[in-house]
């Protein structure tokens, strides 16, 4: 203990003493207290639900949940299971299983699977159906490894106005981990693509109640045999080097780089080549754009009709500021080291920028560590406010095909691809 | 393919019963999928799974349900439980305040485009129940 520390110390229990005789003393100690409580923020439960104006929050306003093999996450929904990862857990390039986000579409979601009798399935317009137990495919296909985001098509919904009806994720409907598994392209040779087939359909374990042939009797995505993304497209059985949890895919799941999650198929079961374009209700009707720059429309030409769409695909350019969050209040003078993460679709990211003055002027970012061209980038600024007040802080991120964020907002009906640039307020105090 | 719910309605078990025919259904006898169990909203209890067999058979305990309140008012017992047949009711109330007539396409959505069977005159309840307390006017924190 320093010699002051015990002088104080000493003389504060001398007053105390003294103070014991009157009790006046004591009364203003409990009141300065009191005063002290006072002073301190208030804090209140979270809205239970935002709008009809934009979510102001970074993440949904859900409770937290714990639910199996996860870390407590924010709740969207119980059933089905949709959970959104917490701003803090983007501070890193990879994201933890545990604290992956969870988004199923139908309520029969695996509790078990008998891995004795599950096998993998390549079927449909081929030469030679195959189906592979976890250990053939684990044995006889050479592993590939590589990093890739999985966004969910409608991450930051609740940004969009006037709001759209949907799952009311924050900005954390997104992940970033390491696939290890097999390419899908070496399973489709195995099998044999007959001449004339158009697509390749997948299927998991997800299944619903409803009537046989409806979207809620069972999930169904595809990609159409052209598209060159099926020779980069991974059927992965490793998650950042372990198990995929139930929730995110168990036992394989599709890991389709630079494209929405909605392809990403969870428990991946069925691999189907089409002779015919696929017409089901996740192809034809949901998880469609309309066919416009940024997929951008408007309430009003919705309801005139007309507004032509296609299936969604990649992920436009995003970036986030992760860290300080929006709880710290920032003494003036001190140099502060802003950190965040940016990712695109479309390529690898080559500029991230801030903004100190709500995106009026901007500055370059450091880029950190190159994980891969679909990967979450992280990114690092030194920020010093020498004045007390209040900041707004955006940041902006450019890939490499030189797509950039916009300021402006985005619209359509499925509440998709929303990539408008992110601000945040800051609020600097005096430190004197 | 089993479809089990702890928190499954007879209605519920009824018409999972008869059209729940998933393709490939007969594959996997030992799959087990939409078990849920209720538990209370925030639960940030700690949770401990039972230690698992060195065999083929992979599994997590039931997915917790957390049903939230619904207002008050004529309808909510049929928004209960006929929703609840295909999601829980936090599907409702996680919604921004909607438009009424944005509620009646939500409905007719899930009626004629998932296949619902929900009588119409039902479906009408529903739909004016939403729109009775889930709207710009009506919804309250």
């Amino acid at each position: 203990m320093k010699p002051w520390r015990r002088s104080v110390s000493r003389r504060d229990a001398l007053k105390l003493l003294s103070a014991a005789g009157s009790g006046l003393a004591i009364g203003k100690w409990f009141g300065t207290d009191a005063a002290v409580a006072q002073e301190m923020p208030a804090s209140k439960p979270i809205e239970s639900f935002t709008g009809p104006g934009p979510n102001p929050h970074w993440n949904s306003v859900g409770p937290y949940v714990n639910e199996p093999q996860k870390a407590p996450l924010i709740l969207l929904t119980d059933r089905p299971v949709q959970l959104e990862t917490p701003r803090s857990y983007f501070r890193t390039a990879f994201t933890q299983n545990d604290a992956f986000y969870v988004r199923w579409h139908l309520p029969g979601i695996p509790n078990r699977v008998d891995l004795a009798e599950w096998k993998l399935r390549i079927e449909g317009n081929v030469n030679k159906p195959i189906a592979l137990s976890l250990t053939e495919l684990m044995d006889k296909l050479k592993p590939v490894s590589l990093a890739a985001v999985n966004q969910c098509s409608g991450n930051s919904r609740s940004r969009f106005q006037p709001r759209v009806p949907g799952g009311q994720w924050g900005n954390g409907a997104m992940g970033n981990a390491i696939w290890t598994g097999v390419r899908l392209r070496e399973l489709l040779d195995a099998a044999g693509v007959k001449a004339a087939s158009v697509g390749v359909q997948f299927q998991g374990l997800e299944t619903g109640p409803g009537p046989k042939g409806s979207g809620s009797n069972v999930f169904l995505k595809s990609l159409e045999l052209s598209d060159p993304v099926l020779d980069e497209a991974v059927v992965a059985y490793l998650m950042n080097g372990e198990p995929l949890p139930m929730l995110n895919g168990f036992p394989v799941r599709l890991v389709v780089p630079g494209y929405f999650a909605t392809y990403w198929m969870k428990c991946l079961t069925w691999i189907r080549v089409l002779s015919v374009p696929d017409e089901n209700f996740w192809m034809k009707t949901g998880y469609r754009v309309p066919d416009t720059p940024r997929g951008n429309t408007t309430p009003e030409a919705m309801k005139a009709g007309g507004v032509k769409t296609v299936p969604i695909t990649r992920m436009p350019v995003r970036s986030f500021l992760v860290s300080p969050d929006v709880g710290s209040k920032v003494p003036a003078g001190m140099s502060l080291t802003l950190r965040g993460i940016a990712f695109s679709g479309y390529g690898k990211i080559v500029k991230v920028e801030i903004s100190e003055d709500g995106a009026k002027s901007w500055r370059e970012a450091q880029l950190n560590e190159d994980h891969g061209p679909y990967s979450f980038r992280t990114w690092e600024a030194k920020w010093a406010p020498k004045t007390a007040g209040n900041y707004t802080v955006a940041v902006r991120a450019t890939d490499e095909k030189g797509n950039m964020q916009p300021d402006e907002p985005v619209w359509n009906a499925g509440g998709y691809l929303w990539n408008r640039i992110e601000k945040q307020e800051f609020v600097v105090g005096r430190a004197d | 393919m089993r479809f089990a719910t702890d928190t499954g309605r007879g209605l519920l078990r009824l018409w999972a019963g008869a059209l729940l025919v998933g393709a490939g259904s007969a594959a996997f006898a030992q799959l087990h999928s939409g078990s849920y169990s209720a538990t209370k909203a925030d639960s940030l209890e700690q949770t401990v799974s039972a230690p698992p067999s060195t065999d083929g058979n992979y599994s997590v305990s039931p997915f917790p349900s957390v049903a939230p309140k619904l207002a008050e008012g004529e309808g909510r017992a049929e928004t209960e439980s006929f929703c609840t047949m295909c999601h829980s009711t936090r599907y409702i109330t996680m919604q921004p305040p909607l438009p009424p007539a944005t509620w009646e396409a939500e409905v007719n959505k899930m009626t004629k485009t998932f296949g619902a069977p929900i009588p119409e005159a039902t479906a009408k309840k529903i739909t004016s129940y939403l729109q009775s307390h889930y709207t710009a006017e009506n919804h309250k924190q």
